[in-house]
This record gives C-alpha cells, structure tokens and sequence, in this order.
C-alpha cells in the first residue's frame, strides 16, 4: 500500500497541472437565461398570407406580393422599465417559411418587446458589407439584394410585387418599395398581452405578425399603388418613409 | 542513481501524460510509414481588397496539388468521349473564360440552349448554371462530362481513363492522400482550381486602389452605373440612371448579387422555363441568375441564351424597358419607358463597362492549358 501512496498522488498532482478545472469556483455563478423564440408571420388584411397570393388592396387593385424582406435590428424586452436589448441584427424573409429569431434573455418578467426596423445608423453606412463573415445578414452573400451603396447604405424594407389596375386582368403593374437611409430607420414597440415569464433555460415563443395591406393603408395615411407604385427612396424621397410610418402600426404580438 | 521507486514513478507519470492527452505532439510526428502518403501542401488564397471572404467547403480544402491537378484536368481533353473537348473548350481565357458562341457545341456537334457562363471569381457563387440547379461549384462540375450534348463522357469511363494514367494517379496520390480516382475527387479538383481564378485587377480595381484614374467618360458611367433609371417626371425617384447597381451592385466588387431575376427578355417561356425549371414555382419563370459584370466586355454574346452580340445592343435593351410579363423583375422599366439614357450616357456607360476588364486574368499563365 505505501508503495502505490507516492505515485497515485503525483498522478493527482498531474491531473490537475493537466487542466482540471472541477475546484475553479471562484467566480460567481451567474443565473441561465431562457431562450425566446421570435417568430415572424405575415397577415393581409387579418388573414394569413403568404407571398405570391393574388389578394387585394384597399383600393380594390389585385395584388400579389413576390418578395417583402426587412432587417429588423436590434430585438429588445422590457423589464421593470428597462430594456434588454439581445438580438443585434437579422434578415427576416418571408419567401422563407417560419422565419425567426432567437434570443436569450435573462431569468425575469417582461411586459413589452421593441424592435428597429431597418439599421440602426451605426451598422448602416460606411460600414464594408465584406467585412462580415459571408452567414451575415449584413454580408455581401448574406445581404444579396438588400445593399444599395456604401454611402446610402442597406435597404431597410423591400416591398415588391405585381399589381392590376383592375380585376380579371394580369398582374403587369410593378409595385417595388426599397425603403432605407438612416432617416427611414423606426421603432415599433408593442405590449406583451400579458407578462413573458422566463426561467432559467427556459424557452418561450413570441410571434410578430406584420400585416402587409397596412403597409398601404393606415390610420393617417395611405399609398395608391395607381399614382406612386415605386419607391427606391436612396435619395431620400417622401414614400419611403411613408411606407416606414405605415409599417410600424402594422404589427401585432402573441405569447405561444 | 535513479532508484527504481523513482523510476516507477517517472513512468507512472508518463503514462499519466500520455493518457490525459497530449494531443498537440501528434501533429508535429513525422509521416515516414508506407500507409502515410504525403500530405498536400495547404494553399492560401488571397482575398484582395474590399472583396468578401470565400467560404470554402471543409471537406475540400485548397493545396497546392489540388489546385494544379483540377488545372490539369480542366483542360484534359481525354474527359471528352472523343478526346477533343475539355472544360476549357468552352470556357476560352480570351472570352473571359467563356464561349464567344450563344450556344456551346458538344462533341457530337449538338448545341446548348444557353450561353456558357464565364468563370470569373466564382468562388464566391453561392449558386451554379444559370438556372441555379446546381448549389455548389462541385455538383456544377460534375455535369459536362457526362452530358450527351457536351462532353458525352459517362463518369465510369471518365474515371478509368485517369486511372490508366501514371502521371494522374500519382498526382491525386499528392492531392488526395491516395491514388483512388473517382468523380467526386476529380470535381473536387477542379473546384479549387477555378477557386483560385480571381480577377480583382481591372482598371476599376486600380482606381478603387487609388492606383489610377478613371477617365471623364469612365466616371460618368460609374455615375449612371449607381444612379437609379428612369425619368424622374414618370418613374419615382428616378435620376435617368442605369439602375445597374441594384443587380449588379459593387458590394465585395463582385458585381452580381447572384440572385434571380427576369430581365423582360420574353412574355412568355416556353423555350425556357429558368429558374422555375429548378423550383417548379411558375412565378420563376424566365428567370436566370445575375452575372458578374467582371470582363463583360469580354464575355459576349450576352444573356442566358446569348441573343445579344454586343454590349450597345444589352444597353438597349435595358434602355427600351423590356417586355412585360407576370414575372418581370420590378427594376425593369417596362411601364415608363425604359431607362431613356441619351446616346451620350449609353456610350459612357459601356465606358464605364470596359474599365472592369481584367487582362491579368484572362492571361494569367496559372490558368491556361497546362498540356
């Protein structure tokens, strides 16, 4: 027995010079967050909706969505008043199905969720799209379609699709809304119906349901697609930022 | 003297060692044993300025024989059926590394019903052929050799034919670890030689450098390049730019955003479904992946089935607005009127085009025919 004594202690010894890192207790535990789940939807006019649907508009024109992709940076909680911002940026792409973003958020009670719509200035301009790695949303890969210039930055919302200026009749009419530039940039902030309880490593589900006919048509202001059905508002015309008020009173939230 | 307690214990702790894992002496062991071929030499690509990162596949890292090996066989005529054709046959260096002719002629003189697209930083692509059905370089290359109308090679014969070759197994030996040859090698081969064809030193990479200057009528077709088309009166936010940027756009300089798109070539696409050919979404009809404008000066005939001979006549075609259809992209102008870019500004335009030719490229001894 006193034979082994010496060498089972040094090869104790030398697991621990070896990386054991059991005993490393000295700093403190923080709590798990949960992970919430962001889901996006699209609605028109109330009802579910997917791209490529032939609906129409409040001015009674068929229309058909083929493409609607935004950036939506940063996603944030409210907690006691403040706000957690988590997710910095994504692309939400409703040609895509079940479009989400997750983020963790610490243990806690939330009432409340924002979010921008579009980039924030700091991320939006002067910024090389390939610097970032190619799975980026604001990379050169991971932005396709989305980048305009340096100078005037990302597109922040791409509404495009065909419209007709009457019924029974082919959808040839472009409706394409690029809406970007720093002073197009909102922020759309909605109550939670009741609270967001999140434990420890716990996982939850929020949908963000974005009605696209509201894009349209709101409470103080509405687009005829017969007079304006394009904006690439780069150059800082009025209907991009129009289509960006319109958008903000266009969601809706549910906890799952 | 070591005394054998303390010989016991050195050795205890040397197994100890060994046995908690140090992994990092594995590495730096020699590889003298005859199952231990020698291994590849890791080939850096550089990325030139404001270009993005390449993302290359994990299970197909660029060497330095990899790369000579896919250059070899890029060019090998013996992948042909009757050993006239190679990769390269159509995708000639003076045409930007593709084919002058709309249609390419395969071995039994039965012709495409498309323009074979340049090979020009395509690295980057996240999608291949024109109609996207192949999603990595790869898959693309697998094709030719064994389509009936180009190569007419069936793979199997392809494969024996390089086994029978000395030089080729004992370079897929270097390259691969190995002398097996099969497809999937061969691809791979070829994929990280056309990795490396890199074209970043146009006149318009050199000026983007400060190492240049771009002449007046150059730089006004920059500008039109990046204004938004159309006639302000009827088209909002219109500047009577080109509207190339928006497809074409100099993100990463790669002058494609490779996506999807219908030009307003055709109202209807019978003769060639496109991308919706792929997806079997009817929306997708008529349209066809963006290309590069790198060595587009070079690369004529233009569009997917090369209907256009001459950059004036591309011009044009976007200066009239194109047809409409139910797929149409909405950047087409087709509603009013087209671009309407003045004679002037079409001819800066095409100035402007000409400052993105890459000779350095096209002429590049690493990329020619090696045999």
């Amino acid at each position: 027995m006193t034979a082994l004594r010496l060498p089972l202690a040094f090869s104790l010894f030398i697991l621990v010079l070896t990386g054991c890192d059991w005993f490393r207790t000295d700093t403190p535990v923080e709590p798990l967050p949960g992970e919430v789940r962001v889901n996006f939807e699209l609605e028109w006019q109330g009802e579910s909706y997917a791209l490529e649907q032939v609906v129409t508009d409040h001015n009674g024109y068929p229309i058909r969505l083929d493409n609607l992709q935004l950036y939506v940076a940063p996603i944030g909680f409210r907690q006691e008043g403040e706000w957690v911002e988590t997710v910095d940026v994504s692309l939400v792409d409703f040609s895509i199905h079940a479009q989400k973003a997750s983020a963790s958020i610490a243990a806690g009670s939330y009432d409340a969720v924002r979010f921008g719509m579009g980039l924030p200035p700091e991320i939006n301009t002067d910024i090389d799209p390939a610097s970032y790695p190619n799975s980026h949303p604001l990379s050169v890969i991971g932005s396709a379609g989305m980048f305009w210039t340096w100078a005037s930055g990302y597109i922040f919302v791409k509404y495009e699709g065909k419209f007709a200026l009457e019924q029974g009749t082919q959808l040839l009419e472009p409706v394409s809304y690029h809406c970007g530039t720093d002073p197009s940039y909102r922020t759309v902030t909605l109550e939670l119906p009741s609270a967001l309880m999140v434990e420890p490593e716990g996982e939850y589900n929020v949908t963000l349901t974005l009605d696209a006919a509201k894009a349209l048509e709101g409470t103080n202001d509405s687009i005829d697609l017969a007079v304006d059905p394009v904006t690439h508002n780069a150059q800082g015309d009025s209907l991009g930022g129009r289509m960006m008020n319109l958008l903000v009173d266009a969601w809706k939230i549910r906890l799952e | 003297m070591i005394t054998g307690q303390r010989m016991r214990l050195g050795l205890y702790a040397l197994a100890v060692l060994a046995l908690t894992g140090c992994e990092r002496c594995q590495d730096d062991l020699p590889c003298d044993t005859p199952d231990c071929a020698p291994a590849a030499t890791p080939y850096t690509l550089d990325i030139p300025p404001f270009f993005p990162p390449m993302d290359i596949p994990e299970d197909n890292p660029l060497t330095v024989e990899g790369i000579e090996l896919g250059r070899m066989l890029f060019w090998e005529k013996e992948l042909s059926a009757d050993g006239s054709m190679s990769c390269g046959s159509c995708h000639l260096p003076s045409a930007g590394f593709s084919d002058p002719n709309p249609y390419s002629t395969g071995i039994t003189g039965a012709q495409g019903i498309r323009n074979a697209m340049a090979i020009i930083n395509i690295g980057w692509s996240p999608t291949f052929f024109w109609d996207g059905r192949a999603a990595t370089l790869e898959e693309q290359i697998l094709e030719p050799v064994s389509h009936p109308d180009e190569m007419a090679l069936p793979w199997s014969e392809a494969v024996e034919r390089l086994q029978n070759s000395e030089d080729y197994a004992a370079r897929f030996a270097v390259a691969f670890g190995d002398e097996t040859i099969t497809p999937e090698r061969t691809t791979q081969a070829i994929a990280q030689f056309l990795r490396t064809m890199v074209s970043a030193d146009s006149k318009f990479d050199r000026w983007r450098r400060g190492e240049t200057f771009l002449s007046d009528a150059e730089f006004a077709g920059y500008e039109i390049f990046l204004r938004e088309g159309g006639d302000p009166e009827t088209t909002p936010g219109g500047e009577f730019g080109g509207d190339c940027f928006h497809c074409h756009g100099e993100a990463g300089l790669q002058f494609s955003d490779y996506l999807f798109r219908n030009n307003g070539l055709d109202s209807t696409f019978a003769a060639d479904p496109g991308h919706a050919a792929v997806t079997g979404n009817p929306l997708d009809s008529g349209k066809f992946k963006t290309p590069t404008l790198r060595n587009i000066a070079l690369t004529g005939p233009y569009m997917h089935d090369g209907r256009f001979p001459t950059l004036e006549e591309v011009i044009e075609h976007y200066n009239s607005g194109g047809v409409p259809s139910t797929t149409v992209d909405p950047f087409m102008k087709y509603t009013t009127g087209g671009l309407q870019l003045s004679s002037v500004q079409q001819a800066q335009l095409i100035a402007f085009l000409h400052t993105l030719t890459d000779t350095s490229f096209t002429s590049n001894p690493a990329f020619q025919d090696p045999h």
